[in-house]
C-alpha cells in the first residue's frame, strides 16, 4: 500500500525509490564480492573460472548489473537535468544514455548468463 | 497596458540578477563536499563501466588473456588508475549508505549529518589506502 501511494499518486517517488532499491542491491553485492574474493582469492586463470562458475553468483552478478543500470540512468539523467540546460542536446545526451546502457545491459547477460 | 509592462519590467530585472558561477567563491560546507563527490564518483563509475566488462571479457575468454589482463593491471600506471577508481568507489559506497541512513532518518541533524560527512571521506581514504597496501 505504501509503495502504491508513492508511485501512484507521487510518480517521482518511483524513481526514488528504484534509486534506492538498486543501490541497496548493489550495496549487499558489493560486501558479497569482497568476501568472496578475500576468502577464494582466485589468482589464477583455473581458480577465477571456478570463481564464477557457481549459477548463484552469475544470477546475482546478473541481478547487480540490472540493478546498476536503472541506478546509473537515474543519476546520470540527473546530472544532465541539472547541467544540460539546451532540451534538444539533453535529450540527445539522454538518448545515447538509453543505448550505451542496454548495449552494456546485452554484454553483461552474455557474459553473467551464457 | 499596465500588466505587459510588469511582466516587461520583471523579464529585465531577471536577465539582470547577478550570476555567481565563479567556482572559487563558493564556499563548499563539508556536507556539499560529500555530497558532491558521491555525484562525480557516480559519473567516474560510469565511464569506466565498459572497461570493466571488456577486462572481465578478457580474463575469462582464456588463460593467455587472463594472463595478459593480469599483466595489463599489474603496471604501476595501472594500479594507480585503479587506485583513484577505486576511491570513486569506495566514497561513492559510503555516502551512498549515509544517504540511505539518512532515508530512515539517521544522523540527520546538522551536527550529525557533519559528523558522518568526515567519517565518510576518511573511511574512502582508508579503504583506498589499504587497497593501495595490498596492491604494491
Amino acid at each position: 500500500m505504501v509503495i502504491e501511494l508513492l508511485t501512484k499518486r507521487y510518480p517521482g517517488m518511483r524513481a526514488w525509490l528504484m534509486q534506492r532499491l538498486t543501490a541497496l542491491i548493489m550495496a549487499v553485492y558489493s560486501v558479497m564480492l569482497f568476501l568472496r574474493i578475500c576468502i577464494l582469492q582466485p589468482d589464477t586463470y583455473a581458480a577465477f573460472l571456478e570463481f564464477f562458475q557457481p549459477t548463484w553468483f552469475r544470477i546475482a552478478s546478473w541481478l547487480f548489473w540490472i540493478s546498476l543500470s536503472i541506478h546509473a540512468w537515474l543519476g546520470i539523467r540527473d546530472v544532465f537535468k541539472d547541467y544540460v540546460p539546451n532540451m534538444q542536446v539533453r535529450s540527445g545526451l539522454l538518448k545515447i544514455l538509453v543505448v550505451l546502457l542496454w548495449v552494456y545491459i546485452a554484454w553483461a547477460s552474455w557474459l553473467f548468463l551464457t | 497596458m499596465p500588466e505587459n509592462d510588469i511582466q516587461a519590467s520583471r523579464k529585465a530585472k531577471a536577465k539582470n540578477r547577478p550570476k555567481n558561477l565563479n567556482l572559487l567563491t563558493i564556499r563548499l560546507p563539508i556536507n556539499a563536499l560529500v555530497s558532491i563527490l558521491h555525484r562525480a564518483t557516480g559519473c567516474a563509475l560510469f565511464l569506466v563501466l565498459p572497461i570493466m566488462l571488456l577486462l572481465l571479457q578478457l580474463s575469462l575468454s582464456s588463460a593467455a588473456h587472463f594472463e595478459a589482463v593480469v599483466s595489463i593491471l599489474n603496471s604501476p600506471f595501472s594500479k594507480l588508475i585503479t587506485l583513484g577508481f577505486a576511491w570513486a568507489f569506495f566514497h561513492h559506497f559510503f555516502a551512498g549508505v549515509r544517504h540511505l541512513a539518512m532515508d530512515v532518518h539517521w544522523m540527520t541533524t546538522l551536527m550529525k549529518a557533519r559528523y558522518t560527512s568526515k567519517i565518510v571521506l576518511v573511511l574512502g581514504v582508508l579503504a583506498t589506502l589499504v587497497l593501495a597496501i595490498k596492491l604494491w
